[in-house]
């Protein structure tokens, strides 16, 4: 753990990533601070272009876009970082169990995880959500944690099977450990690693997929979100009006946000695994990122 | 051939997966499942219509196994309902008209990020280290972490309307009649270079680092060292004794990049208002038409097997350890 932690302040991929990621949080926690516009409330007249007034100028109904971009940076990373962590504690959990228990247990865990991983994502979460309605963004981060956990379980349970039979997990199984210890206390911190890459990559998934529902119009249009930002700026035709500041300003945020994440993963990859850094398993935070992705 | 009808039974099972999701979801919805489901009709169904649709999602009198027998059986007799939005057309024909485009330009921009993925990544793993593969790299990152909405929206905002060098949407110029003519096909490329591009640019980079990945663990294995002392040419060990062995993974990449594709299509087609699913799919979403938003699901599964179907036997024909399994 703290090799991993010296390590992260050391690498540059990882700085950068840091960095972009503390700015976007202490904007969100400054939110009220940064401005004195009420994000959902017609504070001027639209479609203003940036000015000394609107810094982002104005939605179509006289919104400010700087007041909605720092209150909607909450939203996405609340989402993301919470429905993350369900994804991940999923994930990781069942991966832990198929691999550790195998057996029968795998087979049906093994059996669900590849059936969730051919049907396809976004379409699923599109039905799910246009069921429940208008779906908010609290709504969405727990359909996502119970539909997107299938890559990390896999990832976990490949890994579990290669950790179950090192000596250290064999004498604790001969002491008489209970296996739910030897699963929390012996395995899973052999796994920390992948454990992190797989949250990284989740946390930027669910960003990502609920900006989409959101912009495809599943949200929840009382939502101060950059998904919703995107939803409206496009309704309101704003880029073909010349708005562009309406559309690109989430655009750009959640465009910074992703990258800011990515270097990060890239950086935890290369540290935990040494042997990685000319990019051996990299591509497991590829295919979580994609797979989420398309998962979108 | 074992092999393939385990896979193909595997696939049956998660068809009937994805069709028991849409057959339960409304049914555990609070409120009346024919309520929700049909509440968007309004006035203009007859009742007689009303009830056929009903038939088809398994309204019927009696247990709930017995519903969902009807469900099954009207979903594997090929009848999904009628739109409500465009009633009376059936969904399968309202959707089917439109996966002709979102298969159309899923598929092209599948065939070109993958060859230039590959091409780039099997460059970047041989010359590791060097300034092309950190472009490479990084410009991966870049690609693959931002959401394919926001690159289709900044797209379209420098290529469509700030230079203003190609069209802003529509699949062809709407003024002119689909034919097999010159114009017409030249109308269709031109209005799909942008969606092309983003969808390129969000595929490639992905592409590109797995083959990448994949070389670079293989150029350290005995056989590649071997081909070097025999004084073969480094492009003849490059391309018939790494990039060849890498590629094999990188194909099962492919199936699970699908997921992807289709995802990044619908948003595309959405931001070009591009005539394919996605665009269908916006419209069913706004105008609430469950029985083609439900359609949708069962229809990108089957594509998605059916793509991994063919994955599946392309591998078997590239591993030739699999032929006897």
């Amino acid at each position: 753990m703290r090799i991993l932690l010296s390590g992260l302040v050391r690498n540059r991929k990882a700085l950068i990533g840091m960095i972009i990621i503390a700015a976007i949080v202490l904007v969100a926690l400054a939110a009220p601070l940064l401005t004195e516009y009420n994000p959902a409330a017609r504070v001027g007249r639209p479609h203003q272009p940036p000015s000394a007034d609107h810094w982002l100028g104005t939605t179509r109904i006289g919104q400010d876009v700087f007041s909605r971009l720092v209150h909607g940076a909450r939203t996405s990373l609340t989402v993301g970082f919470g429905a993350g962590l369900l994804i991940t504690a999923l994930g990781t959990a069942l991966g832990i169990i198929a691999g550790y228990r195998g057996g029968k247990t795998d087979e049906v865990i093994s059996f669900f995880t590849n059936m969730v991983l051919v049907v396809p994502n976004l379409p699923l979460l599109l039905v799910l959500a246009a069921f429940i309605g208008q779906a908010s963004p609290l709504v969405i981060a727990i359909i996502l944690g119970f539909t997107s956990w299938a890559w990390g379980a896999r990832v976990t349970r490949a890994e579990t099977l290669s950790v179950k039979h090192k000596d250290f997990v064999k004498s604790a199984e001969m002491m008489g450990e209970p296996r739910w210890r030897i699963m929390a206390f012996e395995i899973f911190p052999n796994l920390i690693s992948i454990v992190g890459i797989n949250f990284i990559g989740s946390v930027i998934f669910a960003i990502i997929t609920e900006a989409t529902l959101e912009f495809l119009g599943l949200g929840d249009p009382k939502t101060v979100s950059w998904g919703m930002m995107l939803y409206n700026a496009q309704k309101a035709s704003a880029l073909s009006v010349g708005a562009w500041w309406d559309i690109l300003t989430p655009c750009f945020a959640l465009a910074l946000l992703g990258v800011g994440l990515s270097l990060l993963n890239f950086a935890v990859d290369e540290i935990a695994n040494p042997r990685l850094r000319t990019g051996n398993r990299l591509s497991r935070w590829t295919a979580l990122i994609r797979s989420g992705e398309g998962r979108l | 051939m074992v092999f393939l009808l385990r896979r193909l039974g595997f696939y049956l099972a998660a068809f009937v997966a994805a069709a028991t999701i849409n057959f339960f979801l409304p049914r555990l919805m609070p409120g009346d499942p024919i309520q929700i489901m049909f509440s968007s009709t309004g006035t203009e169904l007859s009742a007689e219509n009303l009830a056929s649709l009903k038939l088809t999602f398994g309204f019927v009198d009696g247990p709930l196994w017995q519903q969902y027998l009807t469900y099954l059986q009207s979903i594997f007799t090929g009848d999904l309902g009628r739109s409500i939005k465009y009633f009376p057309l059936p969904v399968t024909s309202v959707l089917g008209h439109a996966l002709i485009w979102t298969v159309g330009l899923m598929g092209t921009a599948t065939i070109i990020s993958f060859t230039l993925g590959t091409f780039l990544g099997v460059l970047a793993a041989w010359w590791r280290g060097g300034i092309f593969d950190v472009v490479v790299s990084v410009g991966a990152i870049f690609a693959t972490s931002v959401p394919a909405v926001v690159t289709s929206l900044i797209v379209l905002f420098f290529f469509g309307f700030t230079l203003g060098w190609f069209p802003t949407g529509y699949a062809a110029d709407p003024a002119l009649d689909p034919s097999f003519s010159l114009t017409y096909i030249g109308s269709l490329l031109y209005h799909g270079i942008l969606p092309m591009l983003t969808l390129c640019t969000v595929l490639t980079g992905g592409f590109a680092v797995t083959m990448r990945n994949n070389m670079i663990n293989l150029l350290g294995e005995d056989y590649i060292v071997m081909a070097r002392a025999k004084g073969l040419s480094d492009s003849h060990v490059m391309i018939w004794y790494a990039a060849r062995n890498a590629l094999l993974p990188t194909v099962s990449s492919l199936a699970i990049a699908i997921g992807t594709v289709l995802g990044g299509s619908l948003v595309t087609e959405v931001v070009y208002n591009y005539p394919g699913l996605g665009n269908i799919l916006y419209q069913a979403i706004l105008a609430r038409d469950y029985p083609v938003i439900q359609g949708q699901l069962l229809i990108m599964t089957v594509a998605m097997l059916v793509a991994n179907f063919i994955v599946d036997v392309s591998y078997v024909l590239l591993d030739p350890r699999l032929r006897g399994a």
